[in-house]
């Protein structure tokens, strides 16, 4: 039943992402995070062994308590990831660049397969 | 709920938007036909390696954007086999605002990408004419429009695979 998230599909739900923002600010217990996301409990549980899974999250026990903090690593391959994304849209953005440029010397929007 | 305004709220602090600008020395019309207008549109549209073909174009509130994403170098149609991709896919979009020479968004349909659920994912690009230049905004959400199929053909989705067995694959 529990297949593997892919690091996006685990941030996709936002109920998730509400918890991931109430662990912005530092290790919290199951409650705390209820109470700021305004979650039920089960819910969150749930969700966190998701985020757990995911490399997201990670728990240490204190006494009876379990704490739940933000680990670095996905967000930091997400960031790197992002980077990528941008570098391709910049190519696009250079591609509208020339399509401009040829539109503007013939007065209509050139054709991308004729000019290449 | 009424855990929907927070929801709200965190979606839009952790869902990752990338913003990319640029100014061009252009008429803020001259960039607006580039975005709406099957010619304009199929001028630049797309990731390297593909090329767009425009089946419907209605630059209009809720206006039709339907077009055939195309695998179009030898590499790519190669790559795309390879992956047991299709070298072609429809997208069905829509124009979700538009306020000429001004701003317009684009909210496509995702729904061939294999084994991810259709969802929605808006493209938004606002346009600041001053002097002869326009700056232009465009506001993209990486999860995921066409650009990613892009990125799996060249492995970076299998990089974020590879993410996933560290992080995600550890049995507990």
């Amino acid at each position: 039943m529990a297949t593997q998230l892919d690091t996006f599909q685990a941030l996709a739900d936002p109920t998730r992402r509400s918890i991931v923002e109430a662990l912005r600010n530092g290790e919290r217990q199951v409650n705390d995070i209820v109470e700021q996301a305004g979650i039920h409990q089960s819910g969150v549980s749930r969700h966190l062994r998701i985020l757990h899974k995911a490399g997201f999250v990670s728990m240490r026990p204190d006494g009876q308590r379990r704490l739940y903090c933000l680990r670095p690593e996905p967000f930091r391959e997400l960031n790197k990831w992002l980077a990528q994304y941008r570098n391709l849209w910049e190519a696009r953005l250079d591609r509208l660049g020339a399509a401009l440029k040829k539109q503007q010397s013939s007065g209509k929007p050139p054709n991308k397969e004729q000019d290449t | 709920m009424n855990d929907k305004n927070k929801s709200a709220a965190a979606d839009h602090t952790t869902r990752p938007k990338v913003v990319i600008e640029r100014t061009y020395r252009a008429k803020v019309g001259e960039l607006w036909e580039l975005w709406t207008t099957k010619q304009g549109f199929e001028s630049w549209w797309g990731p390297d390696g593909f090329r767009v073909e425009v089946h419907a174009l209605e630059a209009r509130l809720g206006g039709t954007l339907h077009y055939d994403m195309i695998a179009d170098s030898p590499e790519m149609i190669a790559a795309m086999k390879q992956m047991g991709q299709a070298t072609s896919h429809e997208v069905h979009a829509r124009f979700s605002e538009i306020r000429p020479h001004d701003r317009l968004a684009i909210t496509s349909v995702i729904d061939f990408l294999q084994g991810v659920k259709a969802y929605e994912s808006t493209i938004v690009a606002e346009f600041f004419p001053s002097g002869d230049t326009v700056r232009m905004v465009v506001t993209l959400e990486p999860m995921h429009d066409d650009e990613f199929t892009k990125m799996q053909t060249e492995g970076f989705r299998s990089q974020l695979s590879k993410l996933d067995k560290r992080y995600g694959g550890e049995k507990r």
